[in-house]
């Protein structure tokens, strides 16, 4: 995950807040916002799906379009879960290797759950709408999709069957002696009240730094210095399980898919979360080895929450900065997500958010050589109580501060009324007194699971709907590499040259510049061959075209050479003999293109 | 050439797997993959009780990367003893290194006491797919494991790797004339090459080559052989991106992922060996990298600082920052220094730590005597330091255990005609003002040439400044080490190693170690020379000293795994405080000589912490708990621990102590008399 908390503080201690577990309370309260109703095509998002229902919906897409998808494991996870993948691909157009790869995932954090349904909606998007609309048929026809719904399949499952807060069940399920006393995992989150949700403990306290917020009795504010205080927080729901004065210190895990890729891959004490090693993971090994087995990838999306941000790598201020070409790439995707997802920023991963390391997108980067977006989804501003403002009216006020966990109070006022008058109260308990086995007298409250991070199912659909255009506008500027020969001149007895062009109107080249830098896998070939031709020499044609052309020293029949984005290259080529010339572009990432010239 | 530098029997008793149950190996020849599995199957089937064999990893040419188990916890759930991880020839291409395990192996379970209270975890194969090459027809050497890489990126794969072009059984090097050639021959043998100097007129004369065609036509020779990754730079510490042979990430390679995956599985690792090309008994682990985490000098950045109420302009230590981070934490929560150091993004740690290196001195030394009884103690050429992304980095760096490791055999130093000064910056910081005057003009000059300092530095002048008081060595060591690193120069002298390799192989291998250049003809370079250092010459001793080679030091392992930490319950006091209630002092010694952990393992604390359980019936504990984590004992000193309990007089309390890297420890403590144990 990344998060948008506003302080930068924050975000350290957010980060750490995210071990959180609940024990299995043996009456699991039943979820909101989850139907337990059939799946049926096309899917619909105004709820979400189990771990086990995204399984029956890729399974309904696949049995409706049996010839457009294949559904297979990548492996399994720590708890032995299936973590499904679904190829979209036109078998009629070509086998997926020959075209351009768009990989999608999410919900490698488990408690960032919508993220599975943009990606379920991606696919529901691409198939129930094949053949019926023109852009998605031709999407469909000249791109090969990987689909994985849900990375963190143990994770998914337990957020939603478990008592849970919105931030935890966020770790791969590999314990860690978090609080080092030599046992693991003992002491978690306990849903208290029963109620399914892990909220939080207070307790009145004339030395406490809260008070109660005149505004609405159920927020908090921070005192000011010298004011009396009236309650002091005591963190998630739960007991000291251990015995050794603490509560909550060591939940499930931490270990974060997201800091476990072996590239940029550090240690714990540098990169919290990172695992003992990198790909520690078996689900996510696993996965890496899907990604690695599909060179031809080279859009990359994994969606998480929240924030409502496109993030592109570096990950980490400690490697070297994004390719400058490649930067004039990702700023045409981003610069369109941020207008196709209003309120959405296009961002970089370490520079604007932080920095992590042993991050998927880094990975994909630089080992699958793709061009990756993290998608933060939702943003609690959009939970909005508000009357239009009216023109020409005086900007609104800096936020203020002084909320909880430095949120803005003035937000959360607007939040909690949302919540009354908007969704009925379905995301905020209200305090209740509770008599704690261990702290006594005490209240519980506060924000529920489904809440905070994940949008109301009411708003669910168009989050889905618009960040999936987000992807297919990415997909729509994969490379279309076009092969033409513009001339054969006769160039002498028995010689001939041969000019030929290669150009894509689209944004993306067919290859990263990054790749190209540092040779991570090898580039386009551009081959001419025919029987009792000989190529004498070829070379790239510079950009002006009187130049001198650098004829490639040897085997001048073969030419390495990226397609840029927006963009052509040519080349010449000079044949000595007569017969056909059969001129053939290969790809890696962007298919593969032929014409044959008759050399007379 | 029909003799090879080579010394295998012939392969037909590795495929039938004859390595007798009884005779054990008598270390006079080098053994297969194939057959150091057989070895080890033999090992631990006539020592059922002792060992286990874990197949951890499969090369991608199929090789079995294997443990062998010796110890006293085989089928047990619970482990009682700590281990020893011992790693061999991740290169693949040091076969010494293969037979250094084997034979640590055999020792150990010659002797039961070795393996009664101690576990040993030995890898005799690493790299089998590199080690095959040293067996196989021709002869030659790369560290490149099976994995298909395509080296020259173009379209196609391996395919155009070093052969034996001149049927001599063996791959060297060509030589050929080209006007554009950097190589002339050296002074002294006209077998060497060094580079021309052409500051000094010299014109060079020789292009240099492995022994290969260009079987691709694309203009080089023998760039893309077969093979990718050598494991041996595949491991996560300070792991390069981007390069020929270290893989697409750190661990990618199966061989260094499973044992990343292993050590993960076992928390009783406590030391680790690797026998490859570096010598960490010998030689402490090098410092003075770049790093961006200095514990003691943290710069906060400004935004973050401002938060912290900290000044952005000056640097703190770890210790101040979590004082000034831990009050931040919301409720519930505890700061850790690995949450802090991960949020201000400073990075790993990069170099060793000082109270680990003072340990690795005094063992240092302490193997010097011992290879000197040994009489193995003769000159040799420094032993190479560990690579980034190796395995003793990681162990080290990652895994916070004492690392040590040895490379069994180097080639004996050739004198230098030029007198080395034989001084080193951090040995002039040791020394007294009377010892630097006492080394005389012609030597200090000569340091302060090897060191690149400017030549406006005299020793004269040193040397004046010294007897003047005007500075010590001490200073003169920080100015140096301050001094901007001298660019690097290619060496326009002969390499010393080959110069070593000659000397040896004229003085023991009856010249064999080398190739003399003899002409050929290239089908696509015209008239070339072939010849150069054999493979293996400068690493592979002729077998007749393997087995004395071992001898001599293959049981300072023994020695060291002696030093490891060993937690004990040293006392306990009781005090009565009336009406049941009483205090209670427990101390913890470490009776060892290593610290537990080391103190990276400090810093970064992958090491399980020990526990001391304290229990019994009706005990109420009013200070402390019943569980109490110890992180960590000074090599022979004790921490204190203590408690505040109330108990019904009479009773006794059970103390339990549980280290998975230190042994344990148990004691009852009575409470009758109000008095100590």
């Amino acid at each position: 995950m990344k998060m948008s908390i506003l302080s930068i503080l924050g975000l350290a201690l957010a980060g750490l807040t995210f071990h959180a577990e609940a024990q299995v309370s043996a009456k699991t309260a039943k979820t909101p916002f989850v139907t337990t109703g059939p799946i049926t095509l096309p899917l619909h998002f105004d709820h979400y799906y189990t771990y086990e229902q995204v399984g029956e919906a890729l399974k309904a897409l696949h049995a409706a379009y049996p010839k457009l998808t294949t559904l297979e494991s990548v492996g399994k996870s720590e708890e032995g879960r299936d973590i499904w993948a679904m190829t979209v691909n036109n078998p009629a157009t070509g086998a997926p290797s020959t075209k351009p790869g768009v990989y999608v995932d999410g919900n490698i954090h488990g408690n960032e759950i919508q993220a599975g349904e943009v990606c379920l909606g991606l696919l529901n998007r691409l198939l129930t709408l094949y053949g019926q609309n023109e852009q998605i048929t031709k999407l469909v026809d000249r791109n090969v999709y990987y689909v994985v719904p849900v990375v963190n399949v143990d994770g998914r499952f337990h957020f939603l069957a478990d008592a849970s807060t919105s931030s935890s069940q966020r770790s791969i399920r590999i314990p860690v002696d978090d609080d080092r006393d030599g046992l693991l995992d003992e002491d978690g989150p306990d849903d208290l009240d029963g109620d399914g949700n892990i909220c939080r403990l207070r307790r009145k306290d004339p030395f406490g730094v809260w008070k109660t917020d005149p505004e609405d009795p159920r927020l908090m504010v921070r005192i000011k210095p010298g004011e009396v205080g009236e309650w002091t927080l005591l963190g998630d729901e739960g007991i000291d399980n251990d015995g050794d004065g603490k509560i909550n210190e060591d939940a499930e895990g931490y270990v974060d898919g997201n800091r476990n890729w072996g590239f940029n891959w550090m240690p714990p004490y540098v990169q919290s979360g990172a695992g003992a090693y990198p790909f520690q993971a078996k689900g996510l090994k696993a996965l890496a080895t899907f990604l690695v087995e599909r060179p031809n990838i080279l859009v990359v999306y994994a969606f998480h929450n929240n924030g409502g941000m496109f993030l592109r790598g570096p990950s980490t201020k400690l490697g070297e900065p994004m390719n400058a070409r490649d930067v004039a790439v990702y700023d045409v995707l981003g610069k369109h997500a941020e207008k196709i997802v209003p309120g959405y920023r296009y961002l970089v991963s370490w520079k604007d958010l932080y920095a992590t390391n042993g991050d998927f997108v880094d990975f994909t980067d630089n080992v699958v050589a793709s061009y990756g977006f993290v998608g933060e989804l939702f943003q609690s501003e959009s939970e909005s109580y508000r009357a239009p403002a009216k023109p020409g009216a005086a900007a609104p006020p800096p936020p203020a501060e002084g909320g909880f966990m430095g949120r803005n109070p003035d937000q959360e006022r607007e939040r909690i009324l949302f919540n009354d008058k908007v969704v009925q109260g379905d995301l905020y308990r209200p305090w209740k007194p509770f008599k704690h086995p261990q702290l006594g007298e005490i209240e519980i409250g506060g924000w529920v699971k489904m809440s905070s991070r994940l949008p109301h199912p009411f708003m669910l659909n168009d989050l889905v709907y618009r960040n999936v255009s987000a992807v297919l506008f990415a997909a729509s500027q994969t490379p279309e590499i076009k092969l033409e020969v513009l001339s054969v001149e006769k160039a002498g007895p028995e010689l001939h040259r041969i000019r030929v062009r290669l150009s894509n109107p689209n944004a993306i080249p067919s290859m990263t510049h990054t790749a190209v830098q540092h040779q991570i896998h090898p580039k386009d070939t551009l081959k001419v061959e025919g029987t009792g031709l000989k190529v004498v020499a070829g070379g790239p044609i510079a950009m002006n075209p009187l130049e001198e052309i650098t004829y490639k020293p040897h085997k001048p029949e073969i030419q390495f050479l990226q397609v840029p984005g927006y963009g052509k290259v040519e080349y010449s080529f000079l044949v000595s003999g007569k017969g056909k010339a059969h001129i053939t572009y290969q790809s890696l990432k962007a298919g593969r293109a032929a014409v044959s010239a008759e050399l007379k | 050439m029909k003799t090879f530098h080579r010394w295998a029997q012939p392969l037909l008793l590795a495929s039938l797997g004859l390595v007798a149950a009884e005779t054990p190996l008598a270390f006079d020849r080098y053994h297969t993959p194939q057959e150091i599995q057989a070895a080890m199957k033999t090992l631990a089937a006539a020592h059922p009780g002792r060992t286990a064999l874990h197949l951890i990893a499969k090369s991608p040419g199929g090789g079995e990367i294997t443990v062998l188990e010796i110890g006293p916890d085989i089928g047990r759930k619970a482990r009682q003893a700590p281990a020893v991880l011992v790693v061999a020839n991740l290169e693949g291409v040091l076969p010494l290194t293969s037979e250094g395990a084997l034979f640590l192996a055999q020792a150990i379970l010659k002797d039961p006491s070795k393996s009664q209270h101690l576990t040993w975890y030995i890898l005799p194969t690493t790299n089998p797919d590199a080690a095959w090459r040293y067996f196989r027809q021709p002869l030659g050497s790369s560290e490149r494991n099976a994995q298909p890489w395509n080296e020259d990126m173009d379209d196609r794969v391996d395919e155009d790797g070093p052969e034996d072009l001149d049927g001599n059984g063996v791959i060297t090097g060509m030589r050929v004339k080209d006007p554009a050639g950097e190589w002339i021959v050296a002074e002294g043998d006209k077998r060497l090459l060094r580079k021309a100097n052409p500051v000094k007129g010299e014109k060079g004369m020789f292009k240099l080559y492995p022994e290969a065609l260009d079987k691709d036509s694309d203009g080089q020779y023998g760039e893309d052989p077969a093979g990718g990754v050598n494991p041996a730079i595949n491991f996560p510490h300070l792991w390069k991106p981007f390069t020929a042979t270290g893989g697409r990430w750190a661990g990618s390679t199966p061989e260094t992922f499973g044992i990343l995956q292993f050590v993960a599985a076992h928390p009783e690792i406590a030391m680790s060996f690797s026998f490859d090309a570096t010598n960490l008994c010998l030689q402490p682990p090098a410092g003075g990298r770049q790093g961006t985490f200095d514990p003691n000098a943290i710069r906060i950045p400004e935004d973050t600082a401002k938060r912290f109420g900290a000044d952005p302009t000056r640097t703190y230590s770890m210790k101040e920052i979590m004082d000034m981070a831990r009050p931040m934490a919301p409720p519930g929560m505890e700061m850790t220094e690995a949450m802090v150091a991960s949020f201000l993004g400073l990075g790993a740690i990069v170099n060793p730590l000082e109270a680990d290196l003072k340990h690795y001195k005094e063992l240092s030394d302490k193997f010097k005597e011992f290879l000197k009884a040994s009489k193995l103690d003769g000159k040799r050429l420094e032993p190479a330091q560990p690579k980034d992304g190796s395995f003793s980095l990681w162990s080290y760096y990652h895994l916070g255990i004492p690392t040590f490791s040895m490379d069994l055999w180097t080639l004996p130093e050739v004198k230098d005609e030029k007198e080395k000064s034989r001084i080193t910056a951090e040995g002039l910081e040791a020394m007294t003002s009377e010892t630097f005057l006492a080394l005389g003009e012609p030597k200090i000059t000569a340091f302060l040439k090897e060191v690149g300092a400017p030549e406006t530095i005299k020793a004269s002048f040193l040397m004046e400044g010294v007897k003047a008081g005007r500075m010590n060595p001490k200073q003169m060591a920080g100015m140096l080490k301050s001094l901007p690193k001298p660019p690097a120069q290619e060496p326009l002298t002969v390499d010393p190693r080959a110069k070593a390799l000659l000397a040896w192989s004229d003085k023991e291998l009856q010249a064999k170690g080398f190739a003399e250049w003899k002409a050929f003809k290239h089908p696509q370079l015209g008239e070339v020379e072939i010849g150069g250092a054999m493979p293996y010459a400068d690493t592979t001793p002729p077998p007749a000293m393997i087995k004395p080679l071992l001898e001599g030091q293959v049981p300072w392992v023994f020695t060291l795994a002696a030093k490891l930490p060993r937690l004990k319950i040293l006392k306990s006091e009781v005090k009565a405080k009336g009406s049941g209630v009483y205090a209670l002092d427990l101390w913890v010694e470490n009776t060892g000589y290593l610290p537990v952990p080391t103190a990276m393992g400090r810093k970064n604390l992958p090491v399980p912490p020990a526990i001391l359980l304290l229990g019994g019936k009706g005990v109420e504990f009013l200070q402390g708990r019943s569980r109490t984590p110890i992180n960590a004992v000074e090599g022979g000193s004790s921490v204190k621990l203590q408690w505040l309990v109330r108990v019904s007089p009479g009773s006794n309390l059970d103390a339990k102590l549980e280290s998975p890297t230190a042994w344990g420890d148990a004691a009852t403590i009575n409470f009758a008399m109000g008095e100590s144990k």
